[in-house]
């Protein structure tokens, strides 16, 4: 047993810095979002509401994109709720029947707060988001664009993160 | 000289083909949520358009040249795309026919300004946002109160407000009203710290009784039963505290005898008067 203590220390380390790399390659795997909360109200928003919104429409644009090219709901869940998650169940159930997929390559996103409600439940944003979209049919790419969207986007408070609760496209607003 | 001819006509027959190619399919002039969207194809012979948008990934043999109708629910950017051509059309959400109406908080003092907040998102009947600007009226009323009524325009949806409460306690009925869709909610109010707090004391056969008149905020609103109210005795033996609860509108504490003693009264911050028993000042 003495002698397996070195080689059982030397694993645990392989195990830490593996989990370690996956961890921090999950973390930069999340596309670019840059949050203004300058122009919200009538509840200034706070350092830690202004940082978990940040991280957490990051991770819900980084499942959408899983779930959009892999036909997967399931992944959808943890960052959607109401609305923009039955929307987004049946794209994914669509495009799974006709064996179609959409891919994103994210360029990031501007993302700007207009609206934090009074008791801190729902917040408004509108986002500017350059994406490259393809579009398949099986393996074939039946159209691929670089575009610029806008998105009215409402995320409320969960139990543990924020979640995206409308997510519509919209035409471009004057700034 | 020929084979410049030649040339040109290939070369208009290619963009002839192009521009026919590229056309196969157009842009609907007005979409609607909830209506059937009708799509303008071109061409002919058959082809597999194929629509990607909201809550929507449609593939679908058409016959080019004729309109292909779909019934499009979600409000938002599609894309169409036919022989690899693709065009994007909006699709707009209907009339507000759905209203989430938040309401806080949800008991409140009375007479107070700006600490009841309504906000109010807009939806169509399926639940897509309504982001063009939309009149939303915001009433409040207590009975027997003076009502409020505000008109306030959505905008991207939203339509927010803060009122005061009223000066007489109760429960107010909060009602949103966009068309002839009304969401009703309940705020409680309650009365506000008490006014005028007064005390009067008669002795007994162990000492002596305190009590307060009804307790009352200064809108005449008859304050809670079971608010504290903290009732002092100081005399040159020391100093005595009781807190009493209000019960019937009414705060009532036994104390022993005292001899040249102040008795005050507070509720909170609010101090009442103060009396002297037991002789001298």
């Amino acid at each position: 047993m003495k002698r397996l203590g070195p080689y059982v220390l030397i694993a645990l380390v392989i195990v830490a810095c593996s989990w370690w790399i996956v961890v921090a390659q999950a973390a930069s795997d999340l596309p670019k979002v840059d949050l203004n909360v300058n122009a919200a109200g009538p509840r200034p928003v706070e350092d830690t509401t202004e940082q978990a919104l940040q991280r957490d429409y990051a991770r819900a644009w980084s499942s959408m994109e899983i779930a959009l090219s892999q036909n997967r709901a399931d992944v959808l869940d943890a960052d959607f709720v109401g609305v923009a998650l039955d929307e987004l169940k049946d794209r994914v159930n669509q495009q799974q029947q006709s064996g179609l997929h959409t891919r994103y390559v994210d360029h990031g996103h501007k993302l700007q707060a207009v609206f934090y409600s009074p008791e801190g439940s729902a917040v408004q944003l509108r986002d500017t988001v350059q994406l490259e979209v393809q579009y398949l049919d099986g393996d074939k790419v039946l159209h691929s664009e670089q575009r610029t969207e806008n998105y009215t986007v409402v995320m409320t408070a969960g139990e543990n993160r924020w979640k995206v609760r409308v997510l519509q496209a919209a035409a471009a607003q004057p700034e | 000289m020929r084979i410049i001819q030649y040339a040109l006509m290939l070369a208009i027959c290619w963009f002839a083909a192009y521009v026919a190619r590229a056309a196969d399919v157009q842009a609907p002039s007005h979409a609607v949520a909830g209506n059937d969207v009708s799509l303008p194809t071109s061409g002919s012979g058959n082809a597999t358009l194929f629509v990607f948008g909201p809550g929507t990934a449609i593939k679908k043999e058409v016959r080019l040249g004729d309109h292909v109708t779909l019934p499009l629910k979600r409000a938002g950017r599609y894309s169409a795309i036919v022989n690899g051509e693709q065009v994007q059309f909006d699709v707009a959400a209907a009339a507000p026919s759905d209203i989430a109406f938040l309401a806080r908080p949800s008991r409140v003092p009375a007479d107070r300004k700006d600490v009841i907040a309504g906000t109010v998102f807009l939806f169509d009947n399926n639940h897509n946002l309504v982001t063009s600007p939309t009149p939303v009226k915001f009433d409040l009323m207590v009975e027997g109160g003076q009502p409020q009524s505000r008109h306030v325009q959505s905008k991207d949806g939203v339509a927010y407000i803060k009122l005061d409460s009223g000066r007489k306690a109760g429960p107010a009925q909060f009602v949103a009203t966009v068309g002839a869709k009304s969401v009703k909610r309940v705020v409680e109010e309650t009365a506000s710290d008490p006014c005028n707090l007064r005390i009067h004391a008669t002795p007994n056969k162990d000492g002596l009784t305190v009590e307060t008149d009804p307790v009352k905020d200064c809108a005449g609103n008859p304050v809670p039963d079971g608010t504290i109210v903290t009732i002092t005795a100081t005399s040159p033996k020391g100093r005595s505290t009781v807190d009493a609860r209000i019960k019937k509108g009414i705060a009532k504490a036994d104390l022993p005898p005292l001899q040249n003693a102040t008795v005050s009264v507070a509720a909170g911050v609010v101090m009442g008067n103060e009396i002297h028993v037991g002789g001298g000042m």
